[in-house]
């Protein structure tokens, strides 16, 4: 190598061409405001990068994919209220009218979060008339009257505003006694 | 040497480097001011993703792949107005600030040299690479790097045998 330190020196001595004067200043125009305040972030960035020398800089971060952790949340908090609903269903039996049953108040049982019961709207949307009979061997005769409806129930987090709604279609079986004339 | 960890750092790092990495773009631009558009994108880029400053291999990789797609971007430009590159051949700016006879026959020396060895004598001359990081940005090994230096030295050597 020492029959090279001549010519070296020489190279050495050889100065490049200076930047203009407003390289600095577009560097400093195209620099993002923001990135600045991602300086305190370098440091830690920097271990990790620092064995990807050789190679293009690449965007290495971990990347949360934020839509499917929504779908999937989604999807696990509609099974589990379809599952509980179901076993919450009230058996329908006669003779009854369509009664409201209160709803049922929820809790994370890690979070002071509360959904309080807001509200059950029942809506009849089909009605049929099945005629006159005598169920469970009375003499009072009962005309039967079976209805279809949409129940609609609905919770509601007081501290945090979010509200929740269940809806579902029922079938209803009324007896209404029939009074002689 | 620092990180770009603040404002006034960048500025510091920027304006140390800046005149290597100009000469380091240079090689694939034809004139000065494609050469600090590279520069500029790539110490922007470089930036950005919050690298360390002292990881001098991937600033002068990011330097090199932006080069090389300026030149190929360049290179379609060439072929639909060769008439203007023709003319842009004429007018070369120069690398160098040149002060005498001997440092203009160097630099014409260099210009002979094979590309592949010339990127490894701008990196360690006058950037002060290490072997190291000139094999990083290359990808080669460190031999290779260390024999393309020396072989380019050879070549000026023999080519200027009055120096």
């Amino acid at each position: 190598m020492n029959d090279f330190s001549e010519i070296e020196n020489k190279l050495r001595k050889l100065r490049p061409v200076q930047p203009s004067a407003d390289l600095m200043s577009r560097v400093e125009r195209a620099l993002p405001e923001e990135g600045q305040e991602r300086s305190s972030q370098l440091r830690s960035e920097t271990a990790r990068l620092a064995s990807t020398a050789g190679v293009l800089p690449q965007e290495r971060r971990f990347h949360f994919n934020w839509l499917s952790l929504g779908l999937g949340l989604a999807a696990a908090a509609a099974l589990v209220l379809f599952t509980r609903i179901q076993l919450e269903r009230p058996e329908k039996k006669i003779p009854t009218l369509a009664s409201i049953t209160p709803a049922p108040q929820f809790s994370s049982p890690t979070s002071t979060a509360q959904f309080v019961p807001a509200g059950l709207t029942q809506v009849v949307y089909h009605t049929r008339d099945e005629g006159v009979h005598f169920p469970n061997n009375s003499e009072q005769p009962m005309r039967r009257v079976r209805s279809h409806t949409r129940e609609t129930l609905r919770w509601r987090n007081p501290t945090t505003g979010a509200s929740l709604r269940i809806s579902y279609p029922s079938e209803e079986v009324s007896l209404v006694p029939v009074t002689g004339q | 040497m620092e990180n770009v960890a603040t404002d006034e750092n960048w500025k510091i790092c920027f304006s140390q480097l800046a005149p290597g990495l100009l000469l380091f773009a240079r090689q694939w631009a034809r004139s000065t001011a494609d050469a600090e558009d590279i520069v500029q994108e790539a110490f922007v880029r470089f930036w950005r993703k919050q690298h360390d400053i002292a990881n001098r291999g991937l600033l002068y990789a990011t330097v090199r792949s932006i080069a090389l797609d300026f030149l190929r971007r360049d290179s379609r430009r060439a072929r639909r107005e060769s008439t203007a590159v023709s003319e842009m051949d004429q007018t070369v700016q120069p690398l160098f600030e040149i002060e005498d006879e001997s440092q203009r026959a160097l630099v014409a020396a260099l210009d002979l040299l094979p590309r592949e060895q010339r990127e490894v004598l701008v990196m360690k001359i006058w950037n002060e690479l290490t072997f190291a990081e000139i094999a990083s940005v290359l990808e080669i090994s460190q031999n290779t790097a260390a024999s393309r230096y020396r072989y380019a030295l050879a070549a000026l050597k023999k080519n200027l045998p009055a120096v």
